[in-house]
């Protein structure tokens, strides 16, 4: 496409574990797309490399395309990177006398058994807890206390919290400080105090208050909120400081929007402070991206699969509404912050396949090849079979044309993997036992996607999939059929969803206020907690220059059953403020949610019902990509058609003469049925017999079952 | 069969596990439930054999086989499909009352083709005192309603007057509705799911599954057994309960692929309600055993033909009726459990293939307390302290144990956050926190357990009570494993509050002012500024304490788990003002421990 210097670009850029992939989005709706290879831990040069690849076959130079760019919008690992490398900042923790060992206590069990597969907690003796980031001799307790209703029971011993400070700096050499005490989200003015107190006495030293980064319930999850903020605080502050810088450099002039784990932006200045809203921020964006493309092509009820070359992730927007995570984690570490919920598993084109020499079961994964050596086939180095070798054992892949042609894949290294490592073990020939592991990785993401809907009162029969990734195109249709899933689309958009979430996204601020108020209560009650969070968020929004007209509050409440453990939040649908009747209607909400969510009869209401928390996002609206629209032609595919060559059925149960269609020829409208696969430049789509794919108007492929 | 039919059906009947276990944490919103994962939900076959168990509390995979074999035995000729059985009669195959079975048959194409079991722990059962445990009771009569096996649902349908017999005999109904709500759902998913396997697969190539599940489970079993040395192996627990100090004997015998577990030495039965019955004792051997030698093979009726059961009639651990046993779970069971980790990781240290699997005892001794009382927001509570699932881990042959860090009899409990407790309970903590010198030290030391305090606060009747079940105060019972020592024994303090005495900020016993004085069993008060103390036991080490690495008790002391006198006295370890090794004095205490050792002993008790 050729470069009209009227033209202004929306350039987003997410940082993935493996690639940092690229979306700009021109002002005549144009979409081009850049990917690099991530560069741990300077991840700037990998953004910079990922913006100048989507540039180039624009005609422009990096510079030409910044200096043009009114808004760049950013996801980046750099947080859970600098965890799970433990690369951060050397990290103390001040708390509550006598409470010294609840970070490292992690709840009993909890923190021992969290994170781990249902094979590894069977087997306890073999399981610890993960590595603290702050070691037990650099927490220090102090004296003061906070009770349940936010009164102060013991004043804070400020000549303590001088000395421990000064232990930590001066003998512990820490760089940073997390504060947390009791009941510090009821009455933060002790934790305050401290901030004061280490300004004073070691300026320079980077402080988080849990009652500032996660100011809810839960000690051991709001401490740990507060150690991990406190622990890549310095990293993500330096890191967007020094991409801010980066871009300037060569031409950019605008704001930089970072993108949130509950998927919302913000702007740099702000995010910089908040490390933990970043953890998972891509999975996230790729969430938002399938939620826009539902709204677009009319699907309330998404579930989202990315299956890439080591994990199988899934997210799940139901209504139009997002879920969000109960119980994050970052590596094996417990927080708190609204984070939209992505499930994964370690099962990607890179997973090993194998047969378990003690129950002689076949299984996929969770070993990974990786990047490198990777998939036999690749020819890289790689030596043991993976689901890709697979692939390619039962025609899904051609070995000429993977990657345009770029690699020549290895067939006969393949097939001789898989024989070594699944055929011969099985007394199987190749072939059964490429077609056996396809339906055990179709059967385990069948399952894996059962019991996420389940956990959530969901039927996957009433739900669309999304396929993303370089993988699930080759298995969605399969494991869409046994969900009975009403279709499965392949968005055209696949190889970038992350960044495509990017550009989807609006500003948006999260507000808690944690109170427990019985119902029924009297609204005016409740219009006030929302009225001094509304003023904070109208301030807030303005000061980032987003004018009323385009600033949305959204009130949702937490509700539950008394004597009850489970807490649903529940979006408040009434016009605010509140009259009786919108806080009645709430209430009914609640109790519909409630039941959808945890079963039939589980709701208990002889015990009545409390409001335990108040939440409030402010929403700055931001513009929306508008997407090109095609008319749809004739059904007939026969331009995209390359020819036939053996590919499995599932339907059939074995390989047959399948269709091989280039998806770069493909025209809206038409219609491909199965056995078939279609070649895109990141993945193959597989389709059984009885399947039929049809590319709609934005170019994405929709998959039915007709028969 | 085709392996990868195989496979599938395998991975499904986990998942159908599973997803039963999240609807029964969805429905029953209980915090023991929820928090303690004091559930169970296993698959079982026509014949009521363990198919498929999951991970819950682990003594009850036998059990609710036995409860499936119960039901069959005494409904045959009348299970209809969508029925659901209750059954709680510890002589019939429960452990306690408040243990509540629920047994449901599944069928396909009008075929019995399996069962599916779960149980909770109920609020409360109607037993003398309230939450199920009840330490006062004198016999099974005193310990609340108990079926050995009625209809709840027929073909779908509640029997109200039965549902209503039950409610009207236990003091939460409402919560003991939900409750049995939870399992009846757990029940219905497990049965839908079950379905849609059967229909998909056929019912014969699923038994047929299930068949070489189990074989494979056997066959797996006795390999691993015969790669184990032959030989015997003891182990000893000792329960006090008021002053009364009851033995459990065990010897454990492996002959080539064969296990036998033999009781014969316990002590008969006790008057306290610490007892258990045979389909117990079962179910605490088995407790340990699936994940110390199947961690990696699947728990069924496979791993269970191996293993026999020798245990005396009478004895503490096979009580006759109507002995009470409603305090069972933490009594004659974990010492079970403890013995059954003894004599089994006694075996696997035997073995130089298989020597790190072993493990001393992880958390021993739980302590029931279950709290009452009105709350500070104008309403009623009640609910067991959480901290008695976050027990100590075992040492290892390779590693310490993992401090606070559960069991393994329930792999996945949790405990709940002091915000959690003080929110719905009118108490305040002082403290809670590791507890020094609870680890049993060793080469490596054993987890440690913790200790916490607590007072009333603001609360509208001045107070609540609470009723403890709480062994183990004299006499340590994680023991240690390859000379490693046992962790410390559990601790319960009333501290009765001086006159004008200010609570101040105590962060240890020693420092809450007032006169101590011992509880553990029964129903007490906490009122006014009295404090209420427990220290719970910390793990088993492994291997001699004074061949500890000494940076590692350095370590330890520097972070406050062992102190600088056990430093010294017990790993022999001298440690300079700045916390460093002294190497030389540490060589010289360990010689003297020594030679301590080997000098001639007076004959002593």
């Amino acid at each position: 496409m050729q470069d009209s210097p009227t033209l202004s670009y929306l350039v987003a850029t997410d940082v993935g574990g493996t690639c940092t992939d690229t979306i700009v989005f021109g002002s005549d709706g144009g979409i081009h797309i850049g990917k690099a290879l991530s560069t741990p831990p300077d991840f700037a040069h990998g953004v910079l490399a990922s913006i100048q690849s989507a540039a180039t076959p624009m005609g422009l130079t990096l510079e030409d395309l910044l200096s043009r760019t009114h808004l760049f919008v950013h996801g980046s690992t750099v947080v859970d990177n600098a965890v799970l490398t433990r690369d951060g900042a050397r990290t103390g923790l001040i708390t509550t006398l006598g409470f010294e060992d609840t970070l490292h206590v992690t709840r009993g069990a909890y923190g021992r058994w969290a994170g781990l597969t249902e094979g590894q907690m069977k087997h306890p003796v073999k399981t610890d807890r993960a590595a603290p980031l702050v070691p037990r001799d650099a927490v220090v307790g102090v004296a003061e206390r906070v009770d349940c209703f936010g009164d102060v029971v013991l004043p804070l011993d400020e000549a303590a919290v001088a000395a421990a400070v000064r232990h930590l700096v001066d003998d512990k050499r820490v760089e940073a400080i997390a504060v947390s005490f009791l009941w510090s989200f009821l009455n933060p003015a002790h934790e305050a105090r401290v901030r004061d107190i280490v300004a004073a006495a070691a300026p320079g030293t980077y402080v988080t208050l849990s009652s500032d980064i996660a100011p809810v319930p839960g000690e051991y999850e709001r401490g740990s909120t507060a150690v991990i903020n406190a622990y890549a605080g310095r990293i993500t502050r330096n890191y967007l400081t020094d991409l801010a810088s980066q871009l300037a450099t060569r031409g950019y002039g605008g704001a930089t929007m970072v993108m949130q784990g509950y998927g919302g932006l913000l702007p740099a200045t702000e995010a910089a402070d908040r490390a933990v809203g970043m953890i998972e921020c891509g999975p996230a964006a790729g969430v938002i991206g399938a939620k826009f493309l539902g709204d677009l092509m009319g699907d309330a009820d998404v579930i989202a699969a990315d299956m890439g070359g080591t994990t199988f992730k899934v997210g799940v927007i139901q209504g139009g509404q997002l879920e969000y995570a109960r119980e994050p984690m970052v590596d094996r570490f417990h927080y708190i912050a609204p984070k939209i919920e992505v499930v994964s598993i370690g099962a990607g084109g890179g997973s090993i396949v194998a047969v378990d020499p003690v129950t002689r079961l076949p299984s996929v994964g969770p070993r990974s090849a990786g990047a490198r050596p990777g998939p036999v086939c690749y020819g890289q180095g790689g030596t043991e079979a993976t689901l890709t070798d697979v692939m390619l054992l039962i025609g899904y892949m051609d070995p000429d044309q993977f990657l345009g042609g770029s690699i020549t894949l290895d067939r006969a290294g393949a097939v001789a993997a898989v024989s070594r490592q699944v055929a011969e073990p099985l007394g199987l020939d190749p072939t059964a036992a490429a077609i056996g592991i396809y339906r055990i990785a179709c059967a385990q993401i069948t399952d894996l996607i059962r019991e996420i809907t389940v956990e959530r009162g969901l039927d996957p029969r009433d739900f669309v999939l999304h396929a993303f990734g370089g993988t699930c195109g080759m298995l969605a249709a399969a494991f869409g059929e046994e969900l009975s899933v009403r279709r499965v689309i392949i968005p055209y958009t696949a190889s970038v969803n992350c960044a495509f979430g990017l550009i989807s996204a609006d500003i948006a601020h999260e507000y808690t206020t944690t109170r427990t108020l019985g119902t029924p209560a009297p609204a005016a009650e409740v219009n006030a907690i929302f009225a001094q969070m509304e003023a904070r968020a109208r301030a807030q929004l303005h000061a980032e220059g987003i004018e009323p007209g385009r600033q949305r509050m959204e009130w949702s409440v937490d509700l539950r059953y008394c004597r009850q453990v489970h807490e649903v939040t529940t979006q408040v649908h009434a016009a605010t403020p509140l009259e009786p009747a919108g806080l009645a209607r709430l209430v009914d909400d609640f109790e519909a949610l409630y039941e959808r969510k945890f079963g039939k009869g589980s709701a208990y209401r002889e015990a009545g019902i409390e409001m335990t928390a108040f939440r409030l996002t402010a929403r700055g609206l931001m513009p929306r990509p508008v997407l090109t629209v095609e008319e749809e032609g004739p059904a007939d595919p026969a331009a995209a058609f390359m020819g036939q060559r053996p590919i499995l059925d599932l339907t059939s149960g074995g390989m047959a003469n399948g269709g091989i269609y280039d998806f770069t020829r493909l025209r809206p409208g038409n219609e491909v049925a199965g056995p078939a696969v279609i070649h895109t430049p990141i993945t193959t789509i597989a389709l059984h017999s009885g399947h039929l794919a049809r590319m709609d108007r934005w170019r994405n492929i929709v998959v039915t079952t007709v028969s | 069969m085709d392996p990868m039919t195989f496979s599938i059906i395998r991975h499904r009947l986990f998942r159908i596990v599973d997803e039963a276990v999240i609807t029964l944490k969805h429905v029953s919103g209980s915090a023991i439930t929820n928090e303690g994962h004091d559930l169970m939900v296993s698959l079982y076959r026509a014949d009521g054999t363990l198919l498929m168990g999951g991970v819950g509390f682990l003594h009850h995979l036998t059990s609710a086989a036995e409860a499936c074999k119960a039901i069959i035995r005494r409904f045959e000729g009348q299970i209809g499909e969508g029925d659901v059985y209750l059954l709680n009669d510890p002589y019939t195959a429960a452990l306690h009352t408040s243990d509540i079975y629920l047994v449901a048959p599944i069928h396909h194409e009008g075929r019995l083709v399996a069962w599916s079991a779960c149980f909770v722990h109920v609020t409360d059962i109607g037993a003398m005192n309230p939450g199920g445990f009840a330490p006062q009771a004198v016999d099974i009569f005193s310990e609340g309603f108990s079926s050995p096996g009625l209809k709840l649902l027929d073909r779908g349908e509640m029997r109200q007057d039965v549902l209503d017999t039950i409610l009207n005999m236990v003091r939460s109904p409402e919560m003991v509705s939900l409750d049995l709500r939870s399992m009846i759902a757990c029940c219905n998913v497990a049965r839908d799911r079950m379905g849609a396997l059967l229909t998909k697969y056929t019912a014969p190539v699923v038994d047929e599954a299930c068949a070489a599940l189990v074989e494979q489970s056997e066959q797996l079993f006795r390999a691993r057994l015969r790669a184990l040395p032959d030989g015997q192996w003891q182990s000893r627990q000792y329960l006090d309960v008021q002053g009364e100090t009851a033995r459990v004997v065990l010897t454990m015998t492996k002959t080539d692929d064969r296990l036998v577990f033999d009781f014969t030495g316990s002590d008969p039965q006790s008057r306290h309600s610490i007892n258990c019955t045979k389909w117990a004792a079962l179910g605490g051997l088995f407790a340990p055993l699936f994940p110390l030698l199947c961690y990696d093979i699947t728990w069924n009726e496979g791993v269970i033909r191996p293993v026999e059961m020798i245990a005396p009639e009478g004895s503490i651990v096979n009580c006759t009726r109507p002995a009470p046993v409603s305090v069972a779970t933490v009594g004659a069971i974990q010492s079970v459990n403890n013995a059954a980790c003894t004599t089994i990781g006694k075996m696997l240290a035997a073995s130089t293939e298989y020597r790190d699997q072993a493990t001393a005892v992880w958390h021993a001794n739980h302590f029931a307390i279950f709290k009452f009382g009105a709350n500070q927001r104008g309403g009623y509570s009640i609910g067991i302290l959480t901290e008695t699932f976050a027990g100590a881990g075992g040492a290892r042959s390779f590693a310490d144990g993992v401090d606070i860090g559960g069991e393994i009899p329930n792999p996945i409990s949790r405990m709940a956050n002091v915000e959690t407790v003080e929110g719905a309970f009118p108490i305040r903590y002082l403290f809670r926190r590791r507890a020094v010198d609870s680890g049993g030290p060793g080469q490596f030391r054993g987890g440690t357990g913790g200790e916490m305090a607590i007072v009333q606060h603001r609360a509208p009747a001045g107070g609540i009570d609470y009723v403890i079940s709480g062994k183990g105060a004299r006499h340590p019972m994680s023991e240690g494993l390859a000379g490693g020592y046992p962790g410390a024994p559990n601790s319960y303090v009333w501290v009765h509050a001086d006159a004008d005495a200010d609570l101040g900020a105590p962060d240890r016993l020693e420092a809450i002012p007032g006169t101590p004085q011992p509880v553990s069993w029964g129903v007490y008060p906490l009122r006014g500024r009295d404090a209420l103390y427990v220290r719970w036991n910390g793990g088993g080490g492994y291997g001699d304490p004074i061949v500890r690495e000494p940076a590692a008790v350095a370590a330890d002391v520097t972070s406050g788990v062992v102190s600088d006198s056990a430093a010294r006295d017990i790993y022999g370890v001298a440690l300079a003002a700045s916390g460093a090794v002294d190497l030389t004095t540490t060589s010289a205490l360990r010689a003297a421990i020594r030679s301590a050792r080997l000098a001639p002993q007076e004959a002593s008790e």
